[in-house]
């Protein structure tokens, strides 16, 4: 058990996908470390992390999940892992900011958002977002470790905020856990 | 990751709806200061105050960036003086006051809580210098705040002060007549006074509590508003609302501005090194317009805040936010409940100016919540029996029914019913509230003694 390979499934969204990829993981003796899903608008993707024995390769799970009798094909990617992936369950860093944008829909907006970060040395770490009633709502988890002070970005992002006429709020990740959440760590 | 609904929620809740920490507040044992003179030990308060809240403000104002919430003020509170200053004379206690000032102003604080004494039961003769010595200590000092505990569930009410004291704000008030009496508002009178309490004019570090400890206080009575305008608006053609899902939405969202404050004040302890003291889950309202309790009479359905309901909605939103607060942090302590301070509300003065809202109805109200009659401008012509009398009342209140009360009661110097004071800022501004029957008590304190506790069972 010393072969890590991550492994990305794209279908249209039906009861019983994530039961039968992880059959074929486990038909192959494969150890599910870990397994992330979302579906967007009936369509379902998850990426998974699994190990298996030496011997099989990324051409055996993929042979093994066509072998799935479905209606649909999946599409998958598999990568192997040249240098072994750490499993453990890491908390996000000290310095997750949660930046929301709100605005009138309009084409662009995801991408002047991203652009901002990265520009700043922010790595978006989660990002959902919602349209209702032509509003667009975008919500990030920011790791902000690499900027040089929060007030410098907050500046800027009133500046971008004027520019694309977003509104803009960052907060500490802090904020949101222990207002929502029962445990207080 | 949280929900989206969630964050955006938490927002509104910080961004649009004046969520702040009201408090952060040092409380700082000075017992051993003591010297054999007074010189000294203000020295050694100076020194004390500056090696453990030198960096308090800067670390306060660190936390509070890099959360995004605003701390409104930082304070010190220290041991009650009179034990700190036991056997100095008033002019001793008026040094000690200045240096406390001194110390507040070094280290940066925006107000500091202790100048106080505990006679609930009888009072020394530093006890009694002490009293001497409040207006003048008051009227030439700025940041000093002071507090006298008068009664407890345990022991009654000490009247021989409580005469004392109707003397003492009346004084008070004069020798601050330039700025409206506004000595008086640094000074209040408590039943069963809380050693933990972060907030002011009475804010001590109790006997029982450790060297330094740290308390929250925190605030939100916007916040409650404006969840509630929400809630309702939601249910706008739907089912109508009932009290108990009005009481629960207050519950949570109690819980959430509470944790608020436990974050910040846990991050302050551990970058100080001091212990976490307490959360004091208050409603303090202040003088901003939508930062107001009284506004959440209106929200609830009476028209006027002191029309009949008034009482009754406050019971339930004072236990609301009890409920909703205990769960959200580790060590609840100081007063925790809902403030009705008629000068710091903006919608509980205008009810005054309107003749809605009387003496007698603050006084029914403050037996469902904390803390008492607080910031009530009064006439200067009421005679220091009938303030005497009055607080005598409210610790009745507090005596029987095993609460905290107390009054902060500001006789302005000069002015009638139908006038009007500001203080400013945090202090607020209000009419002067017509006091009835003024001037008929004087033969009840003539009495002095004691009130004896009351029974502890046989309770209807």
């Amino acid at each position: 058990m010393n072969k890590q390979m991550i492994i990305s499934v794209m279908a249209k969204d039906r009861p019983g996908i994530i039961a039968e990829i992880t059959g074929a993981i486990y038909a192959l003796k494969g150890d599910l470390a870990d397994l992330n899903q979302s579906i967007l608008c009936g369509y379902l993707t998850m990426i998974l992390i699994a190990s298996f024995e030496e011997e099989v390769t990324r051409e055996d799970v993929l042979a093994e999940i066509s072998h799935i009798q479905s209606g649909e094909r999946f599409d998958v990617l598999i990568k192997e892992m040249d240098i072994p992936i750490e499993i453990a369950h890491t908390p996000p860093p000290t310095d997750t900011y949660i930046l929301t944008a709100q605005g009138k829909n309009r084409s662009g907006l995801v991408h002047s958002i991203s652009q901002f970060c990265y520009s700043h040395g922010i790595n978006i770490l989660d990002l959902a977002t919602t349209l209702s009633d032509d509003q667009y709502t975008m919500v990030l988890q920011l790791d902000m470790r690499k900027i040089s002070s929060i007030e410098a970005v907050a500046a800027d992002l009133e500046v971008f905020s004027r520019d694309s006429g977003l509104r803009l709020v960052i907060q500490h990740n802090d904020i949101f856990r222990v207002t929502n959440e029962i445990a207080l760590h | 990751m949280l929900r989206s609904d969630q964050i955006i929620s938490t927002v509104e809740m910080i961004q649009k709806e004046n969520l702040d920490v009201r408090t952060v507040t040092m409380g700082i044992n000075l017992l051993d200061c003591r010297t054999g003179d007074v010189g000294s030990t203000c020295d050694r308060i100076e020194k004390r105050i500056h090696t453990l809240a030198g960096n308090f403000v800067a670390t306060c104002n660190a936390v509070s960036r890099k959360l995004g919430i605003p701390v409104v003020n930082k304070r010190i509170s220290v041991t009650p003086i009179a034990f700190v200053g036991a056997g100095f004379d008033r002019h001793g206690f008026v040094e000690l006051a200045k240096c406390l000032d001194r110390s507040a102003t070094s280290v940066g604080v925006d107000i500091l809580g202790g100048f106080s004494a505990q006679v609930e039961k009888g009072m020394t003769a530093t006890d009694r210098e002490y009293i001497a010595s409040i207006p003048d200590a008051l009227a030439t000092t700025n940041k000093v705040c002071a507090s006298i505990n008068i009664a407890t569930s345990q022991k009654g009410i000490n009247m021989d002060a409580l005469a004392m004291i109707g003397r003492t704000i009346k004084e008070l008030a004069e020798r601050t007549r330039d700025q409206g009496g506004f000595g008086a508002a640094k000074f209040v009178v408590f039943c069963n006074q809380p050693g933990d309490n972060p907030f002011m004019a009475g804010a001590i570090h109790g006997l029982e509590e450790a060297d330094a400890v740290l308390n929250i206080g925190v605030s939100g009575p916007g916040v409650i508003a404006r969840a509630l305008e929400r809630m309702i608006s939601h249910h706008q053609g739907k089912e109508p609302l009932r009290l108990d899902e009005i009481a629960e939405e207050i519950k949570q969202t109690t819980f959430r501005v509470t944790r608020c404050g436990e974050l910040i004040g846990r991050q302050v302890s551990k970058a100080l090194g001091i212990e976490f003291g307490v959360v004091d889950l208050s409603l303090a309202p202040t003088p901003t317009i939508g930062d107001s309790v009284g506004e959440i009479f209106k929200i609830l359905g009476v028209d006027a805040v002191g029309a009949p309901g008034s009482t009754a909605i406050l019971a339930m939103l004072n236990d609301a936010v009890k409920k909703g607060g205990i769960f959200a942090s580790k060590t609840v302590g100081g007063l925790s409940g809902a403030f009705i301070p008629v000068m710091e509300d903006a919608v509980l003065a205008e009810a005054v100016g309107e003749g809605a809202l009387c003496l007698e109805k603050l006084e029914s109200m403050t037996c469902v919540c904390s803390v008492g009659l607080d910031m009530i401008a009064i006439p200067g012509s009421v005679d220091a029996d009938t303030i005497s009398a009055i607080i005598a009342d409210e610790m009745a209140l507090g005596m029987v029914n095993h609460k905290t009360t107390a009054a902060r009661i500001i006789p302005v110097p000069g002015k009638e019913v139908g006038d009007y004071v500001s203080f400013g800022g945090l202090f607020g501004a209000s009419p002067i509230m017509e006091i009835r029957n003024a001037g008929k008590s004087s033969r009840f304190m003539a009495w002095g003694g004691r009130i004896p506790a009351p029974i502890h069972s046989f309770k209807n």
